[in-house]
């Protein structure tokens, strides 16, 4: 993916710059906010990371408003220390996709980029009325979930979760993806309660001798994958 | 004198006095002038009924009867009582207790009020002055003398009354203020000990219940308040001190000793991971506190939307529940219906996971927690997390809400000790609290909160 980071401290620049290179991604920077805007705005991205409070008379969320005013619709996630629920909801009013408090874990990030990249793209295609990961397809209207044969019954919550994990195919989801996305809690239970839930959900999708495809990925998150 | 003049029961004791002796002009005057009108009337009615009667005798009698009547008059009535004179047409007397005719009285018939000397004492008289055929006039007076004095006591009670105003407004003025002024100096000595740190001080209620009273009564409140959320900021401080540095601490060692000694990359990595996780430790303590001492400040209270209690623990109840499951403890909801109230649905999410947190963390294998969200008395809302655990005693309840406190039972489970501290700043947010009861066995923990929101004391 194409990403812009416009973020002025630099230990933070290089340390998310070296990252995503290393990811595989192209990243270009901005150290103030009169640059951040000018290059969002005249370079296609397909995500930009976006810190609040920076220098050069424009701060963050006038970036975003600027950008959503014009008609930008690039995914945009909100890097910030401004941590509270209120500056969060400010943060997606302003017309943010995701937001990611500092300091924050490199796999948090970069899980997070890729399902606002991947957003992008669904956004251009039709809406699914199935989601399929190899053998394991999911009926979005009449809410059937099938591997193979085999009929899977899911509680209500467990079929929001997997649904979450197979609209991210293929990609990290982490914990608090899932706490924010599947049950709305936006606040950290400092619980391992989310992966009992996978690890239950896991038992009813990956039967053996089938293929596992609910796969943990360690000190990051979860991913469903068809590949090995 | 000049500070007299500016304090409030100066002003007070001016406006009564003023008030009082107008409304005193105000019944005084139509009553004197009504009892002008009676008095001067009925005088002049019973001139010229003696006059009407000395014409009739006069008419009856001629001259001389008429003398011999009015002598005979005169030497009957009390001497002052009337002034009777006949004179003839030259205003030579005949007759009467005139000795002559007095010169203030003119010389044609009609009613007269004149100044003369009667016996050497200046007075004031009415006269009714009658021409009778022969060119004789008669005479007919009385002294208004005989009710000088009514008057003179009319006005020196008036004048009495406005003297005992003024002295009871002055006087009552001096008074309030002089009360006032005790009563604001205790005000003003306890918010001088306030200000330089001696926060627990509070204002004297114990008086009747009057305005002063209600007024430091709220200021009292906001006191409690005040002192509430420094010994929140004081205790936050101190938890930063305490818990942040043990962890940041073992960190800083970590990271010198990797330093010092250089060891294998295996094990260097392993130390990474570790003080990494010593830093989440860290970042997830700061991130409680700063989440109590908003709580604390109240300034969530503007994000309070309607919500269902009921909801919300069912919620939580579903999210724990696989964990229960795994540890082998039975965890249900019991439903009793919606339970409608106001408040924020983060916070109270979060509450309420924590308390059933709590209640997972300390139940054996084997144990059962009960959660319910019922309607309260009033608007009041109040969510019950039960369970057949090894409980809390006595004296540690009240502990438990207190930030970094961690029950015996407590040592060796993860978590920083502030989960109850939680739930407590969240109950206080919504004007509720938090209650730690035995459930015999085990601990019963009530969060009430109310729909209507903290009352403003």
């Amino acid at each position: 993916m194409k990403l812009l980071l416009v973020e002025d401290n630099e230990r933070v620049t290089r340390f998310v710059t070296k990252g995503l290179h290393e990811a595989g991604h192209a990243v270009d920077h901005a150290g103030n906010g009169r640059d951040g805007l000018f290059m969002a705005a005249s370079e296609p991205y397909d995500v930009i990371i976006m810190d609040r409070m920076l220098p050069g008379q424009i701060d963050g969320l006038g970036i975003i408003e600027a950008l959503r005013r014009s008609g930008n619709r690039t995914p945009i996630l909100i890097l910030s220390a401004l941590s509270d629920v209120d500056e969060r909801i400010r943060g997606l009013q302003a017309g943010g996709d995701d937001y990611l408090t500092k300091p924050f874990a490199f796999g948090e990030l970069l899980a997070r980029l890729d399902a606002l990249g991947r957003r992008g793209q669904d956004a251009k295609g039709a809406s699914d009325r199935t989601l399929e990961v190899d053998n394991l397809r999911m009926d979005l209207l009449s809410r059937k979930v099938q591997r193979g044969p085999r009929a899977i019954v899911l509680q209500p919550r467990e079929f929001k979760l997997l649904e979450y994990l197979m609209r991210h195919a293929d990609q990290v989801v982490t914990r608090t993806m899932l706490l924010e996305n599947v049950w709305e809690y936006h606040f950290d239970p400092q619980t391992n309660v989310v992966d009992v839930h996978v690890s239950k959900l896991r038992q009813k999708i990956d039967v053996a001798p089938e293929r596992p495809l609910l796969r943990t990925v360690r000190n990051a998150g979860y991913m469903i994958t068809s590949h090995d | 004198m000049k500070r007299l003049f500016r304090s409030s029961a100066a002003v007070l004791a001016t406006g009564y006095v003023v008030f009082g002796v107008a409304a005193l002009v105000l019944f005084a005057v139509p009553l004197w002038y009504a009892w002008q009108r009676t008095v001067e009337q009925g005088r002049a009615e019973l001139l010229n009924a003696d006059a009407q009667r000395l014409t009739e005798v006069f008419r009856r009698t001629g001259a001389d009867g008429l003398k011999s009547f009015i002598d005979e008059r005169v030497g009957l009535q009390i001497p002052g009582e009337r002034i009777l004179l006949v004179t003839d047409s030259a205003f030579h007397p005949l007759a009467g207790n005139l000795s002559e005719w007095p010169r203030s009285v003119p010389a044609q018939a009609g009613t007269y009020t004149v100044q003369l000397n009667l016996q050497g004492h200046p007075t004031r008289a009415v006269f009714v002055h009658v021409k009778l055929d022969g060119g004789y006039n008669v005479l007919v007076g009385r002294d208004t003398a005989r009710y000088a004095p009514v008057e003179q006591d009319f006005w020196y009670g008036l004048a009495g009354a406005v003297a005992v105003l003024a002295i009871v407004g002055v006087l009552g003025g001096v008074l309030i203020r002089r009360t006032l002024m005790m009563r604001i100096q205790g005000i003003q000595d306890t918010v001088a000990a306030i200000m330089q740190g001696r926060l627990s001080h509070r204002l004297d209620t114990s008086r009747s219940g009057d305005e002063l009273d209600t007024l430091s009564q709220t200021i009292n409140g906001m006191l409690e308040q005040i002192e509430h959320l420094i010994n929140g900021v004081r205790n936050v401080s101190n938890s930063i001190a305490h818990d942040l540095r043990t962890p940041l601490a073992e960190l800083r060692s970590r990271l010198e000793e990797l330093s010092l000694t250089r060891p294998a990359p295996g094990e260097t990595f392993a130390e990474i991971d570790a003080a990494l996780a010593d830093v989440d430790r860290v970042i997830a303590i700061f991130n409680a506190l700063l989440r109590l001492a908003q709580i604390d400040s109240g300034m969530r209270r503007s994000g309070f939307v309607p919500i269902d209690a009921a909801k919300v623990a069912a919620d939580a109840v579903e999210f724990y529940l696989p964990a229960a499951e795994v540890k082998g403890v039975s965890l249900t909801y019991r439903d009793s219906g919606t339970a409608p109230t106001s408040g924020d649905p983060v916070l109270l999410m979060q509450a309420v996971s924590n308390l059933i947190d709590n209640a997972l963390k300390y139940v054996p294998p084997g144990g059962t927690v009960s959660v319910k969200a019922v309607r309260g008395d009033g608007d009041a809302v109040e969510i019950a997390v039960e369970d057949n655990g090894p409980g809390v005693t006595d004296s540690e309840k009240p502990k438990l809400v207190e930030r970094f406190y961690r029950g015996d039972a407590s040592r060796g489970t993860p978590g920083v000790g502030l989960g109850l501290s939680v739930v407590d700043a969240v109950a206080r947010l919504h004007g509720g609290v938090l209650q730690l009861a035995d459930n015999n066995p085990g601990l019963r923990a009530r969060l009430v909160v109310m729909a209507s929101g903290p009352h403003v004391t």
